[in-house]
């Protein structure tokens, strides 16, 4: 466990490094690919900002409605018996729709809770572990004209419910 | 999608609003939200940079194809017909190698090219072969070593061990993306068979009517 908590802590660094590396050792100027994919990097962060703006003010009316309260009671007692926290029931709506407005519930999520509650640990699990299955289906399959995709939605939406279970599982035993 | 995330949200809102009895708060809300978005883009505008540069740095130096290498005896598996025929495989493995680096924007076109590559192979052009729903199937579980993102947000929000969150996140998704594949293969070979022969059939048949 001591060596898998050293891997995680020097995963970000050791990327780093090896891109240092490469800049030192690599022949061509690789200072030049760095600021271009920077730049690539700073467009997507500003460009989503408007998108941003108008999720997170919804999702903002949203909680403060009293909506979020009312179907976490709902689905609270369901959602435990399979180990899941109720808190992260609007990310889970979301998830399979949209990356950007459920980064926009994540946020918002840690940012009410703290992101060292389980809650917290669960939905970043989730989000790291699972993407928007509808999106990216439908986005792929219309890019090419198939109208049949047979097994393929029921199959991810199996394997996201899956992950979603699995990710508070793991979350449960991992920060005891 | 997002304009009926929206709609949905804001009528949600608005209802549990009047309902119970908590209207006097939206309006403030709707400006907190909107100011918490500027906070949260700036949150993550150092480290999407970062980030992407560095994997851009990676990318040129051609750490997607040294993986892509590494890969394809365990995608020969479970794209049988692509790496069979040849076409498309290329492109399944760089879409694989640059999910696991992170490097989204590049992870995008390259499965979209190897869906074109695939329906060139596919028999039945309205109905989707199964390489092409593993490959869809597989990005929707998206595998990546450094969730850069999530680990951003996390320690914006001021969590102390933000890495933490690594090692349960590669059980996981690691778990979550064989399982997807194994489930992909065996419902493949399964189904593929009968389908293709009652489109045949179906084909047939009208061309007779004809």
């Amino acid at each position: 466990m001591r060596i898998l908590e050293y891997i995680a802590l020097m995963a970000v660094p050791a990327v780093v490094l090896f891109a240092g590396v490469v800049m030192l050792f690599g022949g061509k100027n690789y200072f030049e690919s760095f600021i271009k994919g920077a730049k690539e990097g700073f467009a997507t962060a500003v460009g989503l900002l408007p998108t941003l703006v108008a999720l997170l003010a919804a999702i903002s009316m949203l909680r403060a409605s009293g909506a979020i309260e009312f179907i976490s009671s709902v689905l609270k007692e369901p959602l435990s018996a399979l180990g899941i926290p109720s808190e992260i029931i609007p990310l889970l709506l979301t998830r399979p729709f949209s990356g950007s407005a459920s980064s926009a519930l994540f946020s918002d999520l840690i940012g009410n809770i703290g992101p060292d509650s389980f809650a917290s640990l669960c939905a970043a699990v989730i989000m790291g572990s699972s993407d928007t299955v509808v999106y990216i289906i439908s986005i792929y399959f219309s890019s090419v004209n198939i109208k049949k995709t047979r097994y393929a939605f029921p199959l991810a939406f199996v394997v996201m419910l899956f992950c979603i279970f699995f990710s508070c599982f793991i979350c449960r035993i991992w920060f005891k | 999608m997002l304009g009926k995330i929206f709609g949905i949200i804001c009528i949600v809102s608005v209802f549990f609003g009047i309902a119970c009895g908590n209207t006097g708060q939206l309006g403030s809300a709707v400006i907190d939200g909107a100011s918490s978005a500027v906070t949260l883009t700036l949150a993550l505008l150092g480290m999407m940079c970062l980030w992407s540069g560095i994997l851009n740095v990676l990318k040129e130096a051609g750490a997607i194809k040294k993986l892509t290498v590494l890969m394809t005896p365990i995608l020969k598996f479970f794209f049988p017909d692509a790496y069979k025929s040849g076409v498309g495989s290329e492109e399944i493995a760089a879409n694989v190698a640059a999910n696991l680096l992170g490097v989204g924007n590049a992870a995008t076109p390259l499965a979209l090219s190897a869906m074109k590559k695939l329906q060139l192979q596919n028999p039945t052009p309205e109905i989707a072969s199964r390489d092409m729903i593993t490959l869809a199937v597989l990005n929707t579980s998206s595998v990546s070593l450094i969730p850069s993102t999530v680990i951003t947000l996390l320690r914006s929000s001021g969590s102390e061990n933000p890495f933490d969150i690594i090692i349960p996140i590669w059980i996981t998704s690691f778990t979550c993306a064989a399982m997807a594949l194994i489930l992909c293969r065996a419902l493949g070979s399964a189904t593929r068979v009968r389908t293709i022969r009652s489109k045949d059939y179906k084909s047939l048949k009208t061309q007779a009517r004809q």
